[in-house]
Order: structure tokens, then C-alpha cells, then sequence
């Protein structure tokens, strides 16, 4: 499958620091996947994000070496406001990221600023409203809106450019567990809508369960697991420091697995782990009954 | 899988490009401050700290510009200060903000010439050597502006000004940490 992301034997080092952030980091994200990007604190996970982003190493400095291709094309000399007409990214501290009076004027900030026509900026403002719950908010104070709202409006003025690619540094973190679902279900969506390549920040990997296609752990700046997430997952599982990291349902699979040699299926819910415990359970009973 | 004692290569240098911008933004922001604090300080005992040289003194030891963006910044401060001069010569805080904030970009660039980019007191010295530039320059203007004598000038205004160069010294000194703590917390280092 295409990549839209490639890094290449990348090393990074903040300006100011003289430990590794990252450190040979070589991996693709596929075009069109919901890829999570997961690992302990201090991992490198937001530095990969701004890596991917092109805030690393051109806008904030530092010292790296390697190459990073977004989109077919070296991030080496690209504007972050060029890169973000293509790749939109939500910081953690989302509300840095608002700049504007009104949720009208947040939505068509980028717009704006690329020069796009008046009338093109008012559709692409109201759908990209719709497209995330807030329709007709346009004339909304941003202190109108609560927390939920405001993030669903940063994800909307990162829609409205129209990017390929969506990068999310833990946007749930300061949600309760019904927003952090609430929120995911809406760039699943939009994923699906729009064909557009989700990479996720997360270490809440429960919430992702059901949408994520591929996966990479970060442990110490270094790529522990990059593959499809069912490949991904049994390699972070026999890794004491990341098995943690690994869906409840999934250490529990992988688990079971390890114990009774069995092999059990892409479970993605309670239900396929349910349906996978019935299926073992009637073979049980056959086995007796025989 | 990488290979953790994989020898490191070359890593390449980069300035990061935020700094075109992000120094005007700093500049902006603690002048604004200064011009508040300039306006609603008491004066104790006839003499008040001259908060503008404190704050563009943080700014230039926080931002280290380059010399033209320096005067820029000491052009700007000085004609901040002329509105609510009342000095018999307002014109004058132009050329001595100027004057100071060329001083202390030059300080600060030849500190980290003499590999004294990291001495704690550097934001002191160059804010009480910035205060007496300016100071200095603008008293010097007043002398022959109301035409004083020189004896005045030397031991009357400018004690005065070593006393405000101290308490600017000391404001830079301990403003420099915080203020740079704020604007350069996301770059993960110290």
C-alpha cells in the first residue's frame, strides 16, 4: 500500500538538550490507515508528531539527521503553514492552538490566510461545522463553547483546509471517558468520510480498539513495533514496559493465547471476545460430550 | 528493530526558523509590560526604576538579536517612553534607549563570544550596564539642554542613575529565568 509519511534513518535532538529525543527512527504510515502511535512518557511520541508535522527539526531547531517525507516530498525547506494545508495536526494543549474571537472565524483562520475566496471560506466553514456537531455555531464565542466543543472546533479548522493527513497528540487526555469516545467515533467518521489518514498520539489504547488498523510503540525514542496492529500488538505484549500499553481486551487475548495455545481472533469489542469465548467454550463441551 | 548501541551519525545543526517571528512577539509583549509598569510605579525617594530598559533588556538576553534588530527594538522603547515624559526634553529617551539597547546587544554578544552565555549574572550586568548607557545618554542630553554644569551632571544625576542601574540590574536578573522559562517551555531542554 502507498505510504504518506516515510522516515529514514531519523535522529533528533532538542536545541537545548543533549539526549536523543528520537533515534534511528525508520518507518512508513500507510495512505488511508488509522495509525496509533503509543509508548511510555518521554517516549518521543509528540516529537514524532511535530516530526511528521515539519515543526521538527526546521521550525524549533535542534540537531537531526535522516529525512522525513511527508506526502511524497522532504519536509527539508517546507513552511509548517504550507505543510499544514496538507497535514493538520491538534496539539495536546489544543487550546494554544485557538487564536480566533469566534467559532466562524477559528474555522476559516487557515483559509484566510491562504488567500481562498470569500464565498469558498463560508462552505468549506459551515461544512466542516456540520461535519463535526457544532452546524450554525459560526457567530459562537469561543467561551460560549465547553472544552468538548472547542476541540471538536480545532478538528473542524484543521478539516476545513481539506488535509490528507490528521495528526492528533493525545487529544483525549483531559476528557472524561465519554468525550474520549465521543471523539474518536467523530475522526473515525471523518476517517471513513473522507478517506483521510488518521495518526493518533495515544497511550489510552482502549478507546482506539475499534478503529485502529496500524500501530507504532515508541520506548526510549526508538521504534519498539511498527506493523499492522495485529502483528503490532503480540511484539509490544512481550515487552514488560509496553504491555501495559496494549487495549485491556488485548492483553487479555494475547494472554490466553500464551497460556491455552490457542489461537483467537482481531478482537475489537466485548462482543468478539465474547463470541471467541463461546465459540472455545461449545469446542469444550463437544470435546467432553466426545 | 533498531540496535540500541548503533553508533550515531553526524547530527546536522538546524536555527529554527520560529525565531524570524517569535522575538518581535517577545519584544511586543514586554514592552507593553514595561510601558504599564513605567506608568504606574511610585516614585521612592525620588527614584523609580526605568522598567522599559529592564524589560528590553530581558528581551535582548532572552532573544539575542542581531544588532539592527537591537536599535530596532531601543528605537521603538524610546518612543514608547515619549508620550508620558515629563523630562524638558522627551525626545531625548529615543536616542538614549537606542544607545542602551546597542549596548546591550553588544554585551550579550560578546559574553557569549568569552564563552559567558551561562553566567548567572549576565542578565545583571547587562541590564545596570544598559540602565547607565541609557542613563547616561539621556542625562548627558538634559546637562546641555539646560545648559548645567558639568559637576552636576557628574555628581548629582549620575549617582542617581547607578541607583536605578542597580535596581534594573536586579529586575533583569530576576525576571530573565521565568520570563524565558515561559516562552521556551516547549522546547523540552532545560
Amino acid at each position: 500500500m502507498e505510504s504518506v509519511i516515510k522516515l529514514q534513518n531519523f535522529y533528533f535532538a532538542y536545541k537545548s538538550s543533549a539526549v536523543l529525543a528520537l533515534r534511528d527512527i525508520n518507518l512508513e504510515i500507510k495512505k488511508g490507515s488509522f495509525t496509533v502511535i503509543t509508548g511510555p512518557s518521554g517516549a518521543g511520541k509528540t516529537t514524532l508528531c511535530k516530526a511528521i508535522t515539519g515543526i521538527v527539526p526546521y521550525y524549533m531547531g535542534g540537531r537531526y539527521s535522516g529525512e522525513v517525507e511527508v506526502l511524497g516530498a522532504s519536509t527539508k525547506g517546507k513552511r509548517v503553514s504550507d505543510l499544514a494545508m496538507r497535514v493538520g495536526f491538534i496539539m495536546e494543549d489544543y487550546e494554544s492552538q485557538l487564536v480566533s474571537l469566534t467559532a466562524g472565524e477559528e474555522v476559516a483562520f487557515a483559509l484566510l490566510n491562504h488567500g481562498f475566496a470569500p464565498e469558498e471560506i463560508a462552505e468549506r466553514t459551515s461544512r466542516a461545522l456540520e461535519d463535526v456537531g457544532l452546524p450554525g455555531r459560526e457567530s459562537y464565542q469561543l467561551d460560549e463553547l465547553s472544552g468538548g466543543q472547542r476541540q471538536r472546533l480545532l478538528l473542524a479548522a484543521t478539516l476545513a483546509v481539506h488535509p490528507e493527513i490528521i495528526v492528533l497528540d493525545e487529544p483525549v487526555s483531559a476528557m472524561d471517558p465519554d468525550g474520549a469516545q465521543s471523539l474518536y467515533k467523530l475522526v473515525y467518521d471523518i476517517h471513513k468520510r473522507y478517506g483521510t489518514t488518521i495518526v493518533a498520539v495515544e497511550h489510552r489504547m482502549d478507546y482506539l480498539l475499534p478503529y485502529v488498523t496500524d500501530m507504532i510503540a515508541l520506548k526510549e525514542g526508538e521504534v519498539a513495533a511498527a506493523d499492522a496492529f495485529e502483528a503490532a500488538a503480540p511484539k509490544m505484549y512481550e515487552d514488560k514496559a509496553l504491555r501495559p500499553l496494549l487495549p485491556a481486551l488485548w492483553q487479555i487475548k494475547l494472554g490466553l493465547e500464551e497460556k491455552l495455545s490457542l489461537d483467537l481472533g482481531d478482537w475489537r469489542s466485548e462482543r468478539d471476545a465474547l463470541a471467541d469465548f463461546k465459540t472455545y467454550g461449545i469446542v469444550a463441551k463437544e470435546g467432553r460430550a466426545d | 528493530m533498531n540496535e540500541k548501541n548503533k553508533p550515531v551519525p553526524q547530527l546536522i545543526e538546524v536555527e529554527p526558523m520560529q525565531e524570524g517571528y517569535r522575538w518581535v512577539a517577545i519584544t511586543a509583549m514586554l514592552l507593553a509590560i514595561g510601558i504599564i509598569l513605567h506608568t504606574v510605579s511610585p516614585n521612592v525617594g525620588g527614584v523609580t526604576p526605568n522598567w522599559t530598559i529592564a524589560m528590553y533588556s530581558i528581551v535582548i538576553n532572552l532573544t539575542r538579536p542581531k544588532l539592527t534588530q537591537a536599535i530596532g527594538i531601543g528605537f521603538i522603547a524610546g518612543l514608547t517612553l515619549v508620550p508620558s515624559s515629563k523630562s524638558a526634553f522627551p525626545l531625548g529617551n529615543v536616542a538614549s534607549e537606542l544607545a542602551g539597547a546597542t549596548v546591550c546587544c553588544l554585551l550579550v554578544r560578546a559574553m557569549f563570544s568569552a564563552g559567558l552565555g551561562e553566567w548567572k549574572l549576565r542578565p545583571f550586568v547587562t541590564g545596570f550596564l544598559a540602565t547607565m548607557t541609557s542613563g547616561g545618554l539621556f542625562t548627558f542630553i538634559l546637562k546641555l539642554v539646560l545648559g548645567l554644569p558639568l559637576h552636576v551632571w557628574i555628581f548629582v544625576m549620575l549617582p542617581v542613575v547607578a541607583v536605578v542601574g542597580l535596581l534594573n540590574g536586579l529586575i533583569t536578573f530576576f525576571l530573565y529565568a521565568p520570563v524565558r522559562k515561559l516562552f521556551y517551555v516547549q522546547e523540552g531542554g532545560k
